[in-house]
């Protein structure tokens, strides 16, 4: 499962709560799981949409996924599974394009006052929901509200005051400061979907996902499947397929197998140990894509020696993340000491730490830092974490320091460093695209992730400027210097940015895999 | 404990237990499987203290320059996805393996032992409380309690072992209290006790004994299963963490591996439970065959029955 | 016999009745607090009461485990802490997939120990009983992951006959299921099989030297009769009780293969649960194998002591 950045993890109370409102009655005659097929069409919302058959040339995709989405409510999920389903059944007002910039999507266009305060988004015409309703302003606005309010990703819309229907094509959004990365934001990925007003005044969101994306939703059997069918009134190109089903298979090896085998189309990673195996078999389409991903180690500084930056660069310098990368990744990561992989705009070509086990150990003894033993907590829920602290431990162990691996499932992980228990810990941020993704909540003094406790006044001054500089290249000359501060004071000490892997049968076409992990079906036909 | 020791504890009205020790004894290695499976504990036991001395590398001796190399005089067992070597993480686990499995059996040995015999010697409600409170953890299927008892603790090898000790711990105390009863009304005791001996010095002198054979013969099939079920905790990554090298825990790492063709991960850290297990119940078999004429089955004892 | 059913099935009851204190007992001594560790970095006292006070987590224990126990009892089981499901229909959902693998790994188990067991009876001492006794040892010992993971190797990996893992439903593709099936069954079969030679063994000894044996042989009558008509007939009810046994044991210990083997049963679901913290669901997967081995436990009694009309009377 992968954790959506840069969110802990509200999800969890969404679900509870979700959980204490179903607890009432189990119908035991459920046959959950079985009989999709025949659901399909009993639940189908608007009989209408069956008829439509043109804007498919068919055939249904079975794409596995490696688990569960812990539900379809995209505000409230951290689910990376549920946002794999989610991406082709909803749209978000703007959308990441090929090139990760903002591109049109459910808004057609937009303006920006001169003061760059107001920004004034015009709809697209014609837009209809999966239930047949009309895409209107409202829409919009309860969305955003929504999201506001759900407090999964509200930190992206900080920078506005209101939102606002004049009509039902305009969008109004009143901004507390100026946002030069606001498309960014509000179109970053499905955690920003439109619904509709309706299904947030009946509280379905969650449960009759109702998008305008080029995919309904059918069923979800947790545990089984989900299934899509096609959208006949997309207003972008395609869709293609009748469907989508996806399967989802935990187990990596049988992922595998059942794609050799045919039995499915599409899965959504692969072991990176089998990169190879597959690029070898001409009936496996592997794609490996560099990702916006990144891990790093961070340790905690509220808690000495590591209040001691000396202390810090030490352990940076004393760290071999060459090493590191090949165990965690074999050849498909690319070791980098800063956050931004170098695909990017914003990437900064800086590492000034290498692996110099003498400096480590200079830096320590200068000091006065000797017997120190480290507690790095990890989690078996990200299975790359510990496989990283084993390395970690015999890189350190040769300067002297002596590493506790500490494993904890994923939620008490989270507990523990919310509550700051912990000297270091290893994890990756993932699907970041606006470098402010990248550093404000992590490396602020006030960030909401900052949970190292990283505080310096310079690196707060230029992160606030950063975000509201509106000429691309001064701002980006700010995160640089940001970046160059935050590595020096090893608030992270990164390590990689991994690739991005996926593999499909030849009959896959007009799929591609995208460095946002962004998993768009809807130009996908089986050949 | 010297031989002294048990000679004098063990010691019951009508029977030199130095001589009949010395008779198990024989009878033991008479039995040549189980002679065989002595030896291979010995060898293991043995290895798993020399670990440090013997193993040609540390265990978490890690170097990506020789990650994943098929066995060769420089690596006898192979490299695994670290670079680290297999055999001597092999050698480690035996520590590990013999470690949960002693404490482990230790925790029931000691708790059914006690339960047993306060069950059994003072009989009445005592004995119907405690022995339904036994048949309720009876009532679980044996892997699955330790699940859960791990579960609640959260894994690490402490939680492993206390999870494994009180999953055993009903066998050990039926054991006993079936033994304390049998011994119970036997003429010895109940002269002892006519002549004003205390509770304590009865079961000491007299009880305990006489339920020595069958907890010997128990303790030694349960250590196999102690193994075995440590080996499936770690497999399921809720025993044993990381660096550590149980066996279980390098088979769940070398299932990564077997579609890449690297089976040296598999096969090493398995034969080695493999091993370890037979041989612990070969010694078992043979120390029933030789102590406990009733010859209660290996699985009768693992409480599958 | 009447009264003996009565008895056997009131200390099912008693014993399942422990079995779901102490489930319950297990999960509310956790250390720590679910509902904390649950709510993570967004720590929030309102909304931590709230959780509490809706999941009914603030009323006394004992009010707790009635709840949760009359629930349990009406089918009821709760929901997921992870998923919001129900989990009785989460779990019903597995349930077949471990039903299935464990009957038929009990087949594969019967298929090894039936001819292993009264051939090695019959020629006692020769070398097929040896080899015979050789096998189940061997089997006893073996761990069963790492068998699973052998048969892989071999006859996924190597060879090529058989899906390494996955399971497929036989409703949908009968010809696949069985394709799927058959590595994890021969994995718990095997292990079971080893256990049920040495028992088809020891019973087809005991009715070997029975008395009338002996008399139907001193008579000079044919050995195959005297195998078919005078020993078998007495040596199948035990056989037959152990055989129902072995089931109740592979209901709670496959799933270790479950894991192997990526079998989406009702183990796998129960690990899960331990993995994610989800205790409500980890509750109702270990209440529902216990009931389970505690059920089949009790029909092999009772089934016992109707085979065997002695047993009631002891």
């Amino acid at each position: 499962m992968r954790w959506r950045s840069p969110l802990a993890l509200l999800a969890l109370l969404a679900l509870i709560a979700a959980a204490c409102d179903g607890g009432e009655a189990v119908d035991v005659d459920d046959p959950t799981g079985e009989d999709v097929t025949d659901e399909t069409v009993d639940d189908d919302p608007d009989p209408d949409d069956d008829v439509e058959e043109d804007a498919a040339t068919g055939g249904t995709l079975i794409a596995a996924i490696g688990g569960d989405p812990d539900q379809l409510d995209p505000h409230t999920t951290t689910s990376s599974f549920a946002f794999t389903v989610l991406e082709n059944v909803y749209d978000t007002l703007v959308q990441p394009g090929d090139d990760l910039t903002p591109e049109p999507a459910l808004a057609e266009s937009w303006e920006t006052s001169d003061d760059l305060l107001t920004w004034t988004f015009t709809l697209r015409d014609g837009v209809t929901f999966h239930d047949g309703s009309a895409l209107t302003a409202d829409d919009v606005v309860a969305s955003f509200e929504r999201i506001a309010e759900e407090g999964q990703n509200a930190f992206r819309l900080d920078a506005v005051d209101s939102f606002a229907a004049p009509d039902d094509t305009t969008v109004v959004m009143e901004l507390n400061r100026p946002a030069p990365n606001l498309l960014d934001q509000v179109g970053a990925f499905k955690g920003m979907a439109i619904v509709s007003a309706a299904a947030i005044e009946d509280g379905t969101v969650g449960d009759e996902p109702n998008g305008t994306g080029p995919f309904s939703f059918v069923s979800f059997s947790p545990g089984d499947n989900v299934v899509l069918e096609a959208n006949p009134d997309y207003w972008g190109e395609g869709p293609f397929l009748d469907g989508i089903e996806f399967q989802v298979i935990p187990d990596e090896s049988v992922k595998v197998t059942n794609l050799e085998t045919g039995e499915v189309d599409w899965i959504d990673s692969v072991p990176p140990q089998q990169i190879d195996q597959l690029e070898a078999d001409p009936d496996i389409e592997m794609s490996q894509v560099a990702g916006n991903d990144y891990w790093y180690l961070s340790l905690n500084n509220a808690r000495e020696p590591f209040d001691d930056v000396d202390v810090r660069r030490a352990i940076a310098f004393a760290l071999n993340i060459d090493d590191i990368t090949e165990a965690a990744n074999f050849d498909a990561a690319t070791p980098n000491e800063t956050a931004i992989p170098e695909t990017s705009f914003w990437f900064l070509d800086y590492a000034p730490y290498g692996h110099d086990p003498d400096q480590a150990q200079a830096l320590l003894d200068d000091a006065g830092v000797s017997d120190l033993t480290i507690d790095l907590m990890v989690t078996n829920e990200f299975p790359e974490t510990v496989t990283a602290a084993q390395v970690i431990a015999s890189q350190l162990g040769e300067v002297g320091i002596e590493v506790d691996i500490r494993i904890e499932d994923f939620s008490t992980w989270l507990a523990e460093q919310g509550d700051g228990n912990f000297d270091a810990f290893a994890l990756g941020w993932l699907g970041n695209i606006d470098p402010d993704d990248f550093y404000y909540a992590q490396h602020h003094s006030e960030g909401v992730n900052n949970f190292q406790g990283f505080a310096d006044d310079e690196v707060d001054e230029l992160l606030d400027a950063a975000r509201e500089e509106t000429d691309e290249d001064a701002r980006k000359a700010l995160y640089d210097q940001a970046a160059t501060r935050i590595v020096d004071l090893a608030s992270y000490i990164y390590f990689y940015n991994p690739d991005i892997l996926e593999a499909w049968s030849p009959e896959v076409q007009g799929y591609e895999t995208r460095p946002d992990v962004a998993t768009r079906f809807a130009t996908t036909s089986l050949g | 404990m010297s031989e002294h020791d048990d000679a004098e504890q063990l010691q019951a009205p009508d029977e030199p237990a130095e001589a009949r020790w010395k008779e198990t004894l024989s009878a033991l290695f008479a039995n040549r499987l189980a002679a065989a499976g002595v030896v291979v504990l010995a060898l293991l036991i043995l290895s798993a203290l020399l670990a440090d001395v013997v193993a040609p590398y540390a265990f978490t001796d890690d170097d990506l320059t020789r990650r994943l190399e098929p066995p060769s005089a420089a690596h006898w067992f192979g490299t695994d996805e670290l670079g680290r070597d297999v055999f001597s993480r092999v050698l480690f686990g035996a520590r590990v393996s013999l470690q949960v499995g002693a404490v482990a059996v230790g925790i029931s040995l000691v708790l059914g032992t006690l339960i047993g015999l306060i069950s059994g010697y003072r009989g009445g409600w005592t004995d119907i409380v405690l022995m339904r409170a036994m048949d309720v953890l009876f009532s679980f299927p044996v892997v699955l309690l330790a699940i859960a008892i791990v579960a609640v603790l959260s894994p690490s090898l402490t939680n492993t072992m206390i999870a494994i000790g009180v999953v055993f711990t009903p066998i050990f105390a039926r054991v006993v209290r079936g033994s304390v009863l049998s011994v119970r009304e036997e003429v010895f005791v109940r002269a002892s006790r006519s002549l004003g001996a205390s509770d304590w010095r009865i079961i000491s002198r007299h009880v305990l004994p006489n339920v020595a054979a069958p907890v010997i013969v128990q303790t030694s099939l349960s250590l196999a299963f102690a193994i075995l079920t440590e080996a499936a905790l770690s497999y399921l990554g809720i025993g044993v963490q990381p660096p550590r090298p149980a066996w279980g825990l390098m088979l769940l790492d070398a299932q990564g591996f077997i579609a890449t063709g690297e089976w040296w991960m598999s096969i090493f850290p398995g034969l080695a439970i493999f091993i370890t297990v037979a041989s612990l119940n070969l010694v078992g078999d043979g120390l029933r065959d030789a102590l406990d004429p009733k010859q209660r089955s290996i699985i009768q004892s693992r409480g599958v029955t | 016999m009447g009264r003996y059913v009565l008895r056997r099935t009131a200390q099912a009851a008693v014993a399942l009745l422990g079995v779901s204190i102490v489930v319950f007992a297990l999960i509310h001594l956790v250390p720590g607090d679910p509902v904390r560790t649950a709510l993570g970095t967004r720590f929030d006292q309102d909304l931590y009461d709230a959780l509490i006070a809706r999941s009914g987590l603030d009323q006394p224990l004992l009010v707790q485990y009635w709840n949760w126990l009359t629930g349990a009892l009406t089918g009821d089981l709760g929901v997921s802490f992870r998923t919001g499901e129900p989990i009785t229909a989460a779990l019903l959902q597995r349930l077949p997939a471990t039903a299935l693998l464990a009957v038929a790994s009990l087949l594969v188990g019967l298929l090894i120990a039936l001819p292993a067991g009264i051939i090695s009876a019959v020629r006692q001492g020769k070398p097929v009983d040896y080899a015979a006794s050789g096998f189940s040892q061997i089997g006893v010992s073996v761990p069963d992951f790492w068998f699973g993971l052998l048969l892989i190797l071999v006859f996924a990996r190597t060879l090529g006959w058989l899906p390494p893992s996955g399971y497929t439903s036989p409703l949908e593709d009968p010809v696949e299921a069985i394709r799927r099936l058959i590595l994890p069954a021969v994995t718990a079969g095997v292990v079971t099989g080893a256990i049920l030679t040495r028992f088809v063994r020891s019973s087809v000894l005991e009715a070997m030297s029975a008395e009338h044996v002996r008399l139907a042989r001193a008579k000079g009558m044919p050995d195959r009769y005297i195998l078919r008509h005078h020993v078998l007939r007495n040596a199948w009810i035990p056989v037959v009780t152990v055989t129902g046994l072995q089931l109740a044991t592979l209901l709670g210990g496959i799933v270790v293969v479950e894991v192997v083997f990526a079998w989406p049963g009702v183990g796998r679901y129960a690990l899960d649960s331990v993995v994610r913290r989800d205790y409500p669901a980890l509750q109702g997967a270990v209440l529902l194998i216990a009931a389970g081995f505690l059920l089949i436990n009790l029909l092999v009694d009772l089934l016992y002591a109707k085979l065997d009309p002695r047993i009631s009377v002891s």
